[in-house]
């Protein structure tokens, strides 16, 4: 399987801290990782290093691909601009049309950000990620301050777009029941070695529920894990 | 009471108190009556030379506020982006804010002789540093996450002037125009008196050597007057964009 992310013994500090210490990791092309972990423990530090926001402090990453979505934890719309035009501000070629109604925003096309509810903006912040045909997306706790049904339904259309066109999706949360409604694998990062503490294949069926009971097992397997990564 | 109503009142309380302070006074070349400075600027009014007097001044002041917008702005978008250039400049436009007016007057007098080009160059000096420095408070005010999102999406540096640079310079601009289009007025005036060779400052010294106190404030008037006019014509227009931008928030 061809590797979309990899990275070796990164290394990443803030002035004193250590976030990152010789973290390695390996992702296959088309994958859908969760990176899970205690606040601090460098989830969203190593997704913009991955970005090219960031640099590490040292180690190797090689990221196979040429274009990279993001979806921001807030939405980082351009606030005079229009949801069409915040769109084709990143690709001025895009199929805005397409993408718009296959996530509910058809209607919306010319809203301003501030005319739109906080659900709408991260379906507008996921539609400039995929508007540019992105061969890795990255999401960093994009759906965190959505409520639930709000968030279940852009996580069912994120599949569906997942489903068509096979992109890898490397997420941070910290809602377990999303990471493992999305992904085929975990990552817990330890904050206190700086490194992954545990990786985890997400062996459930492709139609999932967040009701079903393997998946709840899964995920109080997955609390205790983050718990003891947290305590030591 | 409404708003028109209380202008009014307010016009006519300031003339009021001109009428008592003339009366008072009692010596014309000083402050002449109210009514003699109105039927003066009545009469003024019907010669020619005075429409196309008012009209080179309204011009020069258009031109001098069009060419301090494009060189303020494109100066100060520079500078809020660059530190070093930032650092560097500060002197030069603490000099051109210090030199007094009246040195560069007589500069533009040696250089061009009176004409147009001292007046709209005088007042080109007068506002810039108003351009350009707030400008630069705008661009450091910019949304560095909207410029690192652009980053990401690897966009062109075009589209990110025009679409999130101007887009959140447009406040600043409307309040550059807002400052310096009073001061445009007076400084323009002043520079047609002392280095003009046309204009409303030019037919103000030839009252002086007239020793014309009615003509110098009927002209004066029609000078408040036209100032006031474009002032809130431009302030009404921009109020709208600045509105319609406002409401994108």
């Amino acid at each position: 399987m061809a590797k979309c992310v990899i990275a070796r013994d990164l290394t990443k500090s803030f002035e004193n801290l250590s976030v990152l210490s010789g973290l390695s990791l390996e992702v296959d092309a088309g994958e859908r990782l969760v990176l899970l972990g205690a606040s601090g423990s460098g989830k969203t530090t190593l997704l913009r290093i991955i970005a090219g926001l960031d640099y590490p402090g040292s180690g190797f990453l090689e990221v196979a691909a040429q274009r990279i979505g993001f979806v921001f934890q807030e939405p980082r719309l351009i606030p005079w601009r229009t949801v069409r035009e915040n769109l084709l501000f990143v690709n001025r070629q895009g199929e805005v049309e397409r993408l718009l109604e296959q996530l509910r925003l058809k209607g919306f096309e010319n809203y301003y950000p501030a005319q739109l509810s906080g659900g709408m903006k991260q379906r507008v912040n996921l539609a400039r990620a995929l508007i540019i045909k992105p061969a890795l997306l990255l999401l960093d706790e994009a759906f965190a301050s959505l409520d639930p049904p709000v968030k279940m339904s852009i996580l069912d259309d994120l599949m569906k777009q997942w489903q068509n066109n096979r992109f890898t999706i490397i997420s941070v949360t910290h809602d377990l029941k999303e990471g493992l409604y999305m992904a085929d694998r975990a990552v817990i990062l330890d904050s206190s070695t700086g490194q992954i503490s545990h990786d985890i294949e997400i062996d459930l069926e492709a139609q999932r529920s967040i009701f079903s009971p393997r998946l709840l097992q899964l995920e109080a397997r997955m609390l205790q894990l983050m718990t003891q990564a947290a305590v030591t | 009471m409404n708003k028109p109503l209380r202008w009014l009142i307010g016009i006519l309380v300031f003339i009021a108190i001109w009428q008592v302070a003339s009366l008072l006074i009692n010596k014309s070349i000083i402050l002449p009556a109210p009514a003699r400075v109105f039927t003066e600027l009545a009469w003024q009014l019907t010669n020619r030379l005075v429409w196309i007097a008012a009209l080179e001044t309204a011009w020069k002041v258009l031109l001098a506020l069009i060419l301090v917008l494009l060189a303020g702005v494109s100066t100060g978008l520079l500078l809020g982006v660059n530190e070093t250039l930032r650092d560097c400049s500060r002197p030069i436009i603490m000099v051109i804010q210090a030199v007094p007016v009246i040195s560069w007057l007589t500069l533009v007098l040696f250089t061009w002789g009176p004409g147009w080009e001292g007046p709209v160059f005088i007042a080109f000096l007068s506002l810039i540093p108003i351009a350009i420095l707030t400008t630069v408070s705008g661009v450091q005010n910019l949304d560095l996450e909207l410029l690192e999102m652009a980053r990401l999406y690897k966009v062109d540096r075009l589209s990110i002037i025009k679409d999130i640079y101007l887009g959140s310079l447009l406040p600043f601009i409307i309040a550059i125009i807002d400052v310096t289009i009073g001061q445009a007025w007076k400084v323009i005036l002043v520079a047609e008196y002392l280095a003009g060779d046309s204009g409303l400052g030019v037919m103000i010294l030839s009252a002086r050597y007239e020793v014309n106190a009615v003509k110098l404030y009927a002209i004066t008037l029609l000078a408040v007057i036209l100032g006031i006019t474009t002032e809130r014509m431009l302030k009404s227009s921009l109020g709208r964009v600045s509105k319609r931008w406002l409401s994108a928030l």
